[in-house]
């Protein structure tokens, strides 16, 4: 198969130069894989996964999505990188003052007619797919409610609209469902599945438990201190390699 | 946090690491020193105040030629001796203290060793800041023998060997509790506080208190003859109140574009952008801090003494400088996740304000121009008093005509009315439009 994005020697680097956040990273992700991120708080899934579209500038290191060098692009190139990269996030990053349906569309602001989203004008072919968007997601009649009235598995709902309605080549999830109880976080799983098998979306995702990723993901990355230390299917993963991944925690338990 | 590893990409930077160390210790000196520099004024005060008989120097900073090193000298001296001795406020105020080598309490011996080393160091210093092969972890005057300077952020999980004193007994509480004490009798005595003034210009006072209280409305509507024309208090009112809604509104429109270019998470991607950020902030904090009134003086000598014009222009250049800055910080506060989420979509940066910026500010925007415009009408009333129009145009009118007419403390008393009902009228409506909004 194809490579999606091609991610070689990525490093970054926090506050100065104190916090390592990523050191070395290398690794290519597949088109149309379910990729699932592991680790613990601080391992650097966060800022790998924004390193892709760049709401992080890397510190070094190249990024190669689709054959194009995210890490060298212009402002315009990369708006338009963006719009085939979604993303979705653990506290759902809705603005929680607009309605539903503007939040969706928002997802659409790449590509519209920009002299026209400034007066918050929307195609009516746009509406009607931000329509469609909520329908798929089963929150149609939730439309004109503020975002803040849902609850937290609608919110994350509509984040996922907004993130169809770019008609991405790749969904990007930062811990998607842990902000969610477990029935709410297999829901959200089971579309981010739908949207892998059926609309060709290849998806990256961190999760937080082991039993979400060996659920859904068709290959593990892991990370700890920005460092890639597992690499491989879900399968793999016996008590000898959690210890690896989540072994600094394993101690700290013990000691405390 | 995560200790940083070593990786190619981490560069060493030993002399800014050593003056980042250096800062809070050289700022935490230089406060303690600034205290035995105001303990040194209020002595100068109290000893010319008290005993004038005995010095011969008239006001406190005016001092014989020797006085000088003297004071700066024995300033130092004593911030020497608190920065060495004890946990100096200065330390405190930038979170650091003074521990020997086991992090624990310093030792007698270890405070004078380190008052005298600190001396000696005073001349050598400057050479040895920028010569030393010493890194950041040790600085200066500190080593075993003398007791070493932490933040106290790397105390915390620090066990102290010895139960730590209430504050108010350690040296630390007694010097703020002494130099409050300080200050109070000191401010006592500079504002010339002398409640006994109260009661013995009581006579004088009653009279007046009598003729105001004789309050007079006649001219609420009818018109008095002022600046050779002729104007009721309606009028006035009428006018002060137009005066606070153009400032408002006018100063709302200016300043909400102009907030954004003074928000950091607006105009931080950019040099340029961080230039006029800058600026922007500059002008807002300078203009913010001169009151309108004195605004007003120099538009009352551009358009005209007693124009409502000027005191509007006043009114609204402190509105919009004042607003700039509340509504710029609301935008820097605004939760970044949806800005994050709508620019990760592929949005341009101005639809990232638009969508994600705007709808999260549009209510404490509205809060504070309500607010404003309380302050607006309340400013309005008086800024008559350089010229500025407004209502107390007339009030000071009939200040001034006391002595002419007989009843002039009561029409004094009877704008001074209309005043407080306005303003309480204003402020209900707002209050709850405010309620209604939050």
């Amino acid at each position: 198969m194809e490579d999606l994005i091609r991610i070689e020697n990525l490093v970054k680097i926090y506050e100065r130069g104190e916090v390592l956040a990523l050191n070395d990273v290398s690794t290519t992700v597949q088109k149309g894989e379910f990729l699932v991120l592991l680790g613990l708080s601080g391992s650097g899934k966060s800022t790998l996964l924004r390193c892709i579209n760049r709401l992080i500038e890397p510190t070094a290191g190249t990024i190669v999505f689709d054959g194009k060098d995210v890490t060298k692009a212009s402002s315009r190139q990369l708006r338009h990188l963006r719009r085939r990269m979604a993303m979705i996030f653990q506290q759902f990053n809705l603005v929680k003052r607009s309605s539903v349906l503007t939040n969706v569309l928002s997802g659409r602001l790449g590509y519209v007619n920009p002299a026209a989203s400034a007066i918050h004008k929307f195609a009516k072919q746009d509406i009607a797919d931000a329509m469609a968007c909520l329908e798929r997601v089963g929150i149609p009649e939730q439309a004109y409610k503020r975002a803040d009235e849902l609850s937290g598995g609608q919110q994350q709902r509509v984040g996922i609209a907004r993130a169809l309605m770019q008609q991405p080549d790749l969904l990007m999830a930062d811990e998607p469902v842990s902000a969610l109880d477990p029935a709410t976080a297999h829901s959200i799983m089971q579309y981010l599945e739908q949207m892998n098998q059926e609309d060709d979306v290849t998806v990256v995702t961190s999760l937080h438990f082991l039993s979400l990723a060996r659920r859904y993901g068709a290959r593990i990355l892991a990370l700890k201190d920005g460092e890639i230390v597992f690499e491989g299917s879900p399968a793999e993963i016996d008590k000898v390699k959690f210890k690896e991944i989540y072994g600094e925690d394993a101690e700290e338990v013990e000691v405390r | 946090m995560r200790t940083p590893k070593k990786s190619k990409y981490v560069k060493p930077r030993p002399i800014r690491d050593r003056f980042d160390a250096i800062r809070p210790r050289f700022f935490a000196f230089m406060l303690d020193w600034m205290i035995w520099g105001y303990i040194a004024y209020a002595v100068m005060y109290f000893l010319q105040r008290y005993w004038w008989r005995y010095v011969d120097f008239y006001n406190p900073l005016k001092l014989p030629a020797w006085g000088w090193p003297v004071v700066i000298l024995g300033t130092l001296e004593m911030a020497l001796l608190t920065h060495a001795f004890t946990q100096s406020p200065g330390m405190a105020a930038f979170r650091l203290r003074l521990v020997g080598t086991d992090l624990q309490d310093p030792t007698w011996a270890m405070r004078i060793h380190r008052f005298l080393r600190m001396n000696l160091m005073l001349l050598v210093q400057p050479v040895l800041f920028f010569q030393s092969k010493r890194g950041p972890e040790r600085l200066m005057h500190d080593s075993a023998a003398t007791g070493i300077v932490i933040p106290i952020a790397l105390l915390k999980d620090v066990i102290p060997t010895k139960k730590p004193r209430p504050w108010f007994l350690t040296y630390r509480g007694i010097f703020i509790v002494l130099l409050l004490a300080m200050t109070f009798w000191l401010g006592w005595l500079v504002s010339k506080m002398a409640p006994s003034k109260l009661v013995s210009g009581w006579s004088y006072a009653s009279r007046i208190w009598g003729e105001l209280f004789d309050i007079r409305l006649n001219y609420l509507f009818a018109d008095v003859n002022t600046k050779g024309l002729l104007f009721s208090i309606s009028y006035y009112m009428a006018e002060t109140i137009f005066m606070a809604l153009f400032a408002t509104a006018l100063g709302t429109l200016l300043a909400f574009p102009l907030s954004f270019l003074a928000a950091r998470n607006i105009m931080g991607f950019s040099p340029l952008g961080w230039g006029i950020y800058l600026i922007m902030r500059f002008l807002f904090n300078a203009i913010r801090s001169i009151e309108s009134l004195l605004i007003a003086v120099i538009f009352a000598v551009w358009v005209g003494f007693g124009n409502p014009f000027a005191g509007s222009l006043a009114l609204l250049i402190h509105t919009v400088a004042a607003l700039g800055k509340l509504f710029s910080e609301q935008v820097e506060s605004v939760d970044p996740g949806p800005l994050e989420a709508i620019a990760a979509s592929g949005a341009r940066r101005w639809q990232v304000v638009i969508y994600g910026v705007i709808p999260q500010i549009i209510p404490s925007y509205l809060a504070f121009t309500l607010y404003r415009w309380d302050i607006n009408i309340r400013m309005a009333t008086v800024i008559a008093l350089v010229g500025g129009g407004g209502i107390g145009t007339l009030l000071f009118y009939w200040k001034n005509e006391v002595g002419r007419y007989a009843d002039a403390w009561g029409q004094v008393a009877g704008v001074v009315v209309a005043i407080i009902a306005v303003v309480w009228v204003m402020d209900y409506i707002s209050g709850r439009i405010r309620e209604k909004i939050g």
